[in-house]
Parts: structure tokens; C-alpha cells; sequence
């Protein structure tokens, strides 16, 4: 078992600059996700730990020891691809036994590790079909398999579940947390899909155009974000993002919101930043649906909560909620509300602004306040 | 309230009967000749002589085959008929097979997973190979057989074969090799194999349809080959499509019709077996080369 440190990577090829000096320190036997948009450099930065990719400048270190520059087959990482990547023309057991057969490990033992792991992942039944007889859950359980088997001091896996079907990818992706709760092995897992990234991770790197955005458990990540960007990636629906004017009445200071043709004052939690160099300016009030919701008595009492009137334009039922979209400042914002308490399209409806989790950002540098 | 009907039944079967007349037409204008060196190659002499040349045989035998496998005199030769021809291309084309299906092989394994710098270029100018005259280079590469001592011998014949054929052979495992998944290669690496145990135990299996592509087009063009074994070959390492040639031309007196018609069908024969045992394998592996993504 082994921690990595990825220090100061970077990565170009030729003029196209795709890791701009990547930080990372991840302790033994965490689970890292790796996520961001398509071309953020997320997988370039899992090929670079495997030893797929030739860093440009910068360090790798497993454990205490220099993996920079060592083959990827001495780095002792295994990793689990995209499309599976299984040897079409040999069988569940060979491709699973085939990494041990060229690391000269006695037939005996390699058959005990086989069997082992088909045991742990179920698919005993199936060691002697060919990968094309295999439905997309089975490839993925066996290229597991096929990682498993070797033992290695850090696992990779890069958007192993992207070509299964939705509930599928649900069953894996709780199969995935068991298994690391019980190997305990250090595991970096590259995904686009947010909704993967807050409930397998121990902490999430969020990533954009080579750099990372913010570095820290899902909790964090998702109410206290470093930046816009990081703020409207994590999230589904996505946090609301409304310019507003900072105002001042005594110590305290509230943000202005218009809603069909009245202005309301929201008060803003102190705790939530410091709006002091901001008082007449504009900035970003970034809020998330859940925040925004239909008139419940407990919550209406709290002190950072305001009721507003608005006009309900669409709405889209989930089941257990339903979105409202409605429009701020003359910009599209959307609530959560129990669906019995939702209007038609054209009613008017009371919203209760939540400030508690508010964030707020600058217009310029679109930091967090 | 009346209802239309629909009714195309009429007007496809006439289309069908268009089609399918054409295409006996076109089977029967290219079979025809075939035929007909297949029936003369059984009559006698006599027959032909005194009948016509399109005319059912009225006996049947194998005289003409044995006489063109190894009783026809051919040339100053000491041994006689197709045979000697026929072994000599045998020995030539077997290696030359073998040796430009596996450089292929390790030339398109090598441009479509381990590219070097300057890889794409040489690619390109690998791929000139294919558009070659072959006219073009018999002199300067009748010069480097003479350099190396291999002038007339079948294995002079082999290493230009060789050379000249793996421009396609790479090409077509190229071609072949891209559209096998990249993370293959990457897997394999991280289970710990190099560049020779890859290529054994991972890509060679996978290539079964572009061998056999790459074999029967070797082979055919290879066996078919005039140019090269009438130039660069003594009469001891003749190719069979030259020793035909000099049977047909060398005879004196009269033309022996079913001799010369056995003798071409005999020097035809391997490739004619190579299409009908693989023939399915090569239309697969063109289209799997070309469309499979």
C-alpha cells in the first residue's frame, strides 16, 4: 500500500499545453476523483500515474519512492479502462491470470489468485467464456478482475462505468465503493459524471483546462466551492447564479432581488463571506435550488430567510420534487418544491429564499467572496 | 369509399429477371474461355486437327496433362516439362509469403501502436512503394542482386518479393491494426509485457482475417509474377509463369493446343485453390480493414 504525490506535473504535447502544474497528496488508501469537463486533462493525468505518458516536468511519487520516469510496469498500478480493453481472443481466466504469467508467478498460485477473485467479483461462472460473450456488467466485473488479481499498490480506474446503462452504472458504482471499504487500496478514479464523483469519493480534485479547481471531500466541494466553475459543475440541478447589488443596514448587509417588479432584501449570513468591499457594487449570488423552496413553516422563521412572490414559467416534475423555473433579476432561476405546492405555468407562487448556503462570487474573477 | 391497392408484385420480378439475366450474360462471357481451355485440354490432338475449336470432345484424356507436367521438352532444358518451373515457384513463393506477411505484420504493429517521431512520414513514403513501376527499378535492383551474388537465384527472386511486396503488406495491417482499441496496448503494458509479447500474444492472434488477405494477395501476385522471374532467374530457378511462356513459344512443328491449355491451367491451379479455400476470409478481411470502427 502506498500514498501519491503528484508534484507540479505538467504535461504538453508539442504547443498544446493540457496539465499546467497538477498538486495533488493523496494519502494511503484514498479514494480520489478526478473530475471535469471533456478536455480538462483528467485522463492525460491518469495516463501520466500509469506510466502511459511521459510527464513534461514535475514529479510522481508512490509512497516514498521517485516513479517519474519508471516503466508503467514497475510502477505496480493497475487500472481498469474505458472500454474494458480485455484480450478478445483469450478467456475470462487467461485475461485475468495473464499480467501474473508474465510476472513468472507459479501456475498453482496464479490459479488460487484467479479463483479468488472470481469468487469476490461472482463471475465464476463465466472464467471460461471470451470477452464477446460477455454483457457490458460482466466485461466490467472481469476487467476489475483483471486489476484485483495483481495486487497493486494503487488502483486507476478511468470512466469505468460510462458505457453502462444508467441502472447498471448504479449497482456498479455502489459494487465499486464495497470493494474499496474492503481492499482498502488507494484508488484514482477519472469521471465526468458529478453525481459519481460525490458519492464514491473521499475527496474530489474538479478540474478545468489543465489546472485543479478545488481539492476536497464531496461536502466541501459542493457547499463551500472555490470558484463559479466549480460551483456550477457539482450539482444537479445546477446552482443558481443571479447578479445582485450589496447593500448595507447598520453591521449587517443583504443582496437586492427583484421579482416581478419589486425589490426584496435578502440578508446574508456573515459566516457566508465578507461583503464589506462590495457595498453598492454588483456581485454574483450563487444559491442552489434546494435553498429555494416552497413556504414551510420551520424553515420561514429562520433568520436568513426571505418569502418572495414569483411567476412560475416552467415546471418540471422529478417525482419527488418539482422544478420551478421562474425568473430573478430578469435571469432564470429554479426552485425545488414539494410538487402538491407547485403552480401552473402563470401563477403566481411564494418562494422562500434560504441565504444559510448562499455564496457569493466576484464578477471579475468569479472567486469565491 | 374505394381502396387503393398497392401492388409492386409484377414490376419487381421483371426487374429481378433484367438483373439476373445481365449477370448470366456477364458470367457466361468471362467463363467461356475457361471452359473451353478446360475441354481442349482433355482432347487429342487429332480431334482438334481435324474439328472445330469450340467442340464438345469425343474422347477423353489425360495425355496432354502429363505431357505438360513433365514430358514436353522446354527450351535446351535437361529435365522435362512444368515440373522443375513449377517446384522453383513453389520454393520462391512460399518464403516470400511467409517473410512480407510477417514484416507487414510488424510494420503496421510498430505505425499504429508505438509511433516514433517522423513515423507518419515514413508511412507515406512506405506507401509510394505501392505505386512503383515495377519496370522502373529492374536495373538498379538487377545491380544490388549482382552486389550481393544472388543474380538467377530463387533466392534473389525471394528478397524481391520481399522487398517489393511489404509496402502492401504493411499497408493492409496498418490499416488493420488502427482500428483495434489503443487501450489494448496500454493494458497490456500495465500487466507488465513488452514489445515482442504483445505483438505474440495479444496482436498476432487478433490478425487471423488480414493474414489471410495478406496471404492471398502475396501469393497470387507473387505466383503470378512475370516481370521479375524472367529477369532477375537462370534457367535453373525459372518461375512456372515463365516456363509456360517458353512451352507455349519454344515449341517447333505444330502447335499443340491441349497441351499448351493444360499447361496453363496447371501453372493457374495454386492460386485458383488459394481463392476457393480462403476466398470468404479475404472479402472479410478487406471489409474489416476499411469499415469496422
Amino acid at each position: 500500500m502506498a500514498g501519491l504525490i503528484i508534484d507540479n506535473v505538467q504535461k504538453s504535447f508539442g504547443q498544446t499545453h493540457i496539465l499546467k502544474g497538477i498538486d495533488l497528496e493523496i494519502p494511503d488508501g484514498e479514494f480520489v476523483i478526478l473530475v471535469g469537463p471533456s478536455g480538462c486533462g483528467k485522463s492525460t493525468l491518469l495516463n501520466c500515474i500509469a506510466g502511459l505518458e511521459e510527464v513534461t516536468s514535475g514529479r510522481i511519487l508512490m509512497g516514498d519512492t521517485d516513479m517519474t520516469h519508471a516503466a508503467p510496469k514497475d510502477r505496480d498500478i493497475a487500472m481498469v479502462f474505458q472500454s474494458y480493453a480485455l484480450y478478445p481472443n483469450m478467456n475470462v481466466r487467461k485475461n485475468i491470470a495473464f499480467g501474473l504469467e508474465i510476472r513468472k508467478m507459479p501456475k498453482a498460485e496464479i490459479d488460487e489468485i484467479v479463483n479468488n477473485v472470481a469468487k469476490l467479483l461472482q463471475i465464476e461462472n463465466l472464467l471460461d467464456r471470451k470477452p464477446s460473450q460477455l454483457s457490458g456488467g460482466q466485461r466490467q466485473r472481469v476487467a476489475m478482475g483483471r486489476s484485483l488479481a495483481r495486487q497493486p499498490e494503487v488502483f486507476l480506474f478511468d470512466e469505468p462505468l460510462s458505457n453502462l446503462d444508467a441502472k447498471l452504472r448504479v449497482e456498479m458504482r455502489t459494487e465499486i465503493k464495497k470493494l474499496h471499504q474492503r481492499l482498502g487500496t488507494t484508488i484514482v478514479y477519472v469521471t465526468h459524471d458529478q453525481i459519481e464523483a460525490m458519492t464514491l469519493a473521499d475527496r474530489i480534485a474538479v478540474m478545468k483546462a489543465g489546472h485543479v479547481q478545488q481539492f476536497g471531500t464531496p461536502q466541501q466541494v459542493y457547499d463551500d466551492p472555490a470558484n463559479m466553475f466549480v460551483a456550477g459543475f457539482m450539482g444537479s440541478p445546477s446552482m443558481n447564479f443571479l447578479r445582485v447589488e450589496v447593500g448595507q443596514n447598520g453591521d449587517d448587509y443583504h443582496v437586492l432581488i427583484a421579482s416581478e417588479g419589486h425589490t426584496y432584501q435578502l440578508p446574508c449570513p456573515k459566516a457566508q463571506g465578507d461583503l464589506s468591499g462590495y457595498v453598492g457594487k454588483d456581485v454574483i449570488l450563487g444559491i442552489r435550488p434546494e435553498q429555494l423552496t416552497h413556504v414551510m413553516p420551520h424553515v420561514e422563521e429562520g433568520e436568513f430567510v426571505t418569502k418572495v412572490p414569483v411567476k412560475i414559467e416552467v415546471t418540471e416534475p422529478t417525482g419527488a420534487d418539482t422544478l420551478v423555473l421562474t425568473r430573478i433579476n430578469d435571469e432564470e432561476c429554479e426552485c425545488r418544491v414539494h410538487p402538491a405546492e407547485a403552480g401552473q405555468p402563470g401563477e403566481m407562487m411564494d418562494i422562500l429564499f434560504n441565504m444559510d448556503k448562499a455564496v457569493f462570487f466576484d464578477i471579475e474573477t468569479e472567486d469565491r467572496i | 369509399m374505394s381502396i387503393k391497392v398497392q401492388d409492386t408484385r409484377y414490376k419487381d420480378i421483371t426487374a429481378r429477371s433484367i438483373l439476373y439475366a445481365v449477370l448470366v450474360i456477364a458470367a457466361i462471357y468471362y467463363l467461356a474461355p475457361l471452359f473451353l481451355m478446360i475441354i481442349t485440354s482433355f482432347r487429342s490432338m487429332d480431334e482438334i486437327r481435324v474439328g472445330q475449336l469450340i467442340e464438345w470432345p469425343k474422347s477423353f484424356s489425360l495425355d496432354a496433362w502429363a505431357a505438360a507436367w513433365n514430358q514436353v521438352q522446354i527450351g535446351a532444358r535437361e529435365e522435362l516439362g512444368l515440373k522443375p518451373y513449377f517446384i522453383n515457384s513453389i520454393k520462391m513463393v512460399i518464403p516470400s509469403v511467409a517473410i512480407s506477411t510477417l514484416l507487414g505484420a510488424l510494420n503496421g504493429y510498430v505505425l499504429s501502436f508505438w509511433k516514433f517521431r517522423g513515423s507518419e512520414i515514413f508511412f507515406a513514403l512506405l506507401l509510394a512503394g505501392c505505386f512503383l513501376p515495377f519496370q522502373a527499378i529492374l536495373l538498379p535492383h538487377s545491380i544490388v542482386l549482382g552486389k550481393l551474388q544472388l543474380t538467377g537465384t530463387v533466392s534473389g527472386l525471394v528478397m524481391t518479393h520481399v522487398i517489393y511486396g511489404v509496402a502492401f503488406t504493411t499497408l493492409f495491417f496498418r490499416n488493420y491494426y488502427v482500428n483495434l482499441p489503443g487501450e489494448l496496448i496500454k493494458a497490456a503494458k500495465l500487466d507488465g509485457a513488452g514489445f515482442w509479447m504483445i505483438f505474440y500474444r495479444i496482436i498476432l492472434p487478433l490478425s487471423t482475417p488480414i493474414i489471410v488477405v495478406s496471404v492471398i494477395w502475396q501469393f497470387t501476385q507473387i505466383w503470378n509474377d512475370f516481370l521479375f522471374g524472367v529477369v532477375f532467374s537462370d534457367p535453373d530457378s525459372q518461375p512456372v509463369t515463365v516456363g509456360l511462356n517458353n512451352m507455349v513459344n519454344s515449341t517447333t512443328g505444330e502447335k499443340r493446343y491441349n497441351v499448351d491449355m493444360a499447361g496453363a491451367i496447371i501453372a493457374a491451379l495454386p492460386t485458383v485453390i488459394v481463392y476457393v479455400v480462403a476466398g470468404k476470409y479475404f472479402v472479410r478481411g478487406l471489409t474489416a480493414g476499411s469499415v469496422k470502427g
